[in-house]
């Protein structure tokens, strides 16, 4: 059953004397300089066939939590239990490189996010159909627009069957047309008993397909529950 | 709650059989490859032809150096420099993969979790590929100089092997090197550079005599060289202690180092973060 649950869940980052980012190994032959906390002490779970919007100002931990739940980041401390496929779209580049081809892209991280070479290989003409990039789909990512680029890149995460989405607000770079395709394809995982984890400032793009909000400041959980519930306490305490 | 000291990992939904985490990784690991050779090198034909021109051109410098400067030319030299150019060739172009072979994938690495273990590898293969091509030099030079190949040829693959070994060997510190402290990378090119000069690169093993000789002995690229200008060169089964300083060397570093990296990967997005 598809699920997310955090216990504890914590993400550490370690700086040496001149403020360079350091693994732990390293920290222990430098001399250690600061660290700071970017998720700390969460504690959620999250269900089938839920949508949770993450909100917050820059820097509360959004993307860090969303990174932890697509596997980019590994947790420091606390527990986080993840079943299910996970489909993500965390930045503006979409993990694109940019000398490669939308084509060459697509088959690439299609791999990566799970689908063997010959399933990856067997999607492209869909997806390439699906992104509407036509011949660009051909050129070098370097001379894609964020908007393509992101196209691409939620194209690939969704081809891969995903059973929990995981969007950063990279999807507000996209125009509306493909807004509405993601906005409908975050419905069918939902039906289907998927997740859908979104983050963003755009709160009415959030609300197209997200029913419950978790709001983040300084790493913790300040409020957790219906979105427009917890918008509202966070707009204003904004304001 | 977890105490702050208590690492508690991630638990994701099992992964399957290891045939198919087997199929995964070499799934990933292939096209993972592919996509290097396409953003190092290009595509198209002319991808063969840099592979070939650029080991081709370093043979030629040395050989003016060798017989026209420092007047050793010694047998078929340029047979001989190709046996120590190409196999050195793979080396540090595999060094230089790995040293940002973290940092080139940045977007990927902050987008998706995969098994980022597999990246210096991958590099190592895609360095692989031009070397195979670079091969080719060596049965041009063979023409060349008239050298007829002998029974000896036949432990090629094996030299190669051991070549390959000690290649992905030294990928995975170089890949951690690279992430740990990438404003070294410069000096550890120069460093690498060295070991050709304190190798027999320019002039063969058996043309140095003395302290020099023995202590030359000790840069594992001695044996690699001596191996190749065994097999092709001298029509000579290469020593054991040729061969398997090497392949051990580069197996020490996998065992040392595979560990410490996939241990070192959990960490490798918050380095690129910032």
């Amino acid at each position: 059953m598809t699920s997310i649950a955090a216990e504890g869940l914590g993400v550490r980052f370690l700086f040496d004397r001149q403020q360079r980012a350091v693994t732990p190994a390293l920290a222990r032959l430098r001399r250690s300089g600061e660290q700071t906390w970017g998720v700390h002490e969460l504690e959620f779970t999250i269900g089938p066939g839920e949508s949770v919007a993450l909100i917050g100002p820059s820097g509360s931990g959004k993307t860090t939590v969303l990174r932890l739940i697509a596997g980019v980041f590994s947790p420091d401390v606390g527990r986080l239990d993840v079943d299910g496929r996970v489909g993500s779209l965390l930045s503006t580049e979409a993990g694109l490189l940019g000398l490669l081809t939308g084509r060459e892209n697509a088959q690439l991280l299609g791999v990566l996010a799970g689908m063997s070479r010959a399933r990856s290989e067997a999607a492209l003409d869909d997806i390439k159909r699906t992104t509407h990039l036509e011949d660009a789909f051909e050129r070098p990512v370097l001379s894609y627009s964020e908007g393509m680029k992101a196209r691409l890149g939620f194209a690939v995460a969704d081809h891969t069957d995903p059973d929990i989405l995981v969007l950063d607000e990279v999807h507000e770079a996209l125009d509306h047309e493909f807004r509405a395709i993601v906005a409908e394809r975050a419905h069918q995982a939902l039906r289907a008993g998927g997740i859908v984890v979104a983050a963003g400032h755009d709160h009415a793009l959030l609300a197209t397909f997200c029913e419950r909000a978790l709001w983040l400041a300084d790493g913790r959980i300040v409020a957790d529950g219906p979105f427009e519930d917890v918008r509202h306490a966070y707009l204003g305490q904004e304001a | 709650m977890a105490s702050p000291d208590t690492l508690v990992p991630v638990r994701r939904a099992a992964a399957g059989s290891s045939w198919r985490a087997f199929r995964r990784s070499w799934d990933v690991l292939i096209s993972l490859t592919i996509s290097d050779l396409k953003v190092r090198y290009g595509r198209g034909g002319w991808r063969l032809v840099k592979w070939i021109v650029d080991p081709f051109a370093l043979v030629g410098v040395y050989l003016v150096l060798v017989t026209l400067v420092l007047d050793r030319p010694g047998e078929a030299p340029g047979l001989s420099l190709a046996c120590a150019v190409i196999p050195f060739q793979l080396f540090t172009t595999t060094i230089v993969n790995a040293m940002s072979a973290v940092a080139a994938r940045r977007s990927i690495v902050l987008n998706m979790g995969f098994n980022r273990t597999l990246l210096p590898l991958s590099g190592a293969l895609t360095e692989t590929v031009a070397f195979g091509a670079s091969l080719l030099l060596l049965a041009l030079m063979m023409a060349i100089y008239g050298v007829a190949p002998t029974p000896a040829i036949l432990w090629l693959p094996v030299v190669i092997a051991a070549t390959l070994l000690l290649a992905i060997g030294v990928s995975y510190p170089a890949a951690l090197l690279g992430i740990w402290m990438p404003e070294i990378g410069t000096f550890v090119m120069s460093f690498v550079r060295v070991l050709f000069f304190i190798a027999p690169g320019l002039v063969p093993l058996s043309q140095i005599s003395g302290t020099a000789h023995d202590l030359l002995l000790i840069n594992p690229m001695t044996g690699v060289f001596e191996s190749y200008r065994d097999a092709l060169l001298y029509g000579d089964a290469p020593g054991g202690f040729e061969l398997l300083y090497p392949a051990a060397l580069g197996v020490l570093l996998l065992v040392a180092f595979v560990p410490l990296f996939r241990a070192e990967q959990r960490q490798f997005a918050k380095i690129l973060e910032f």
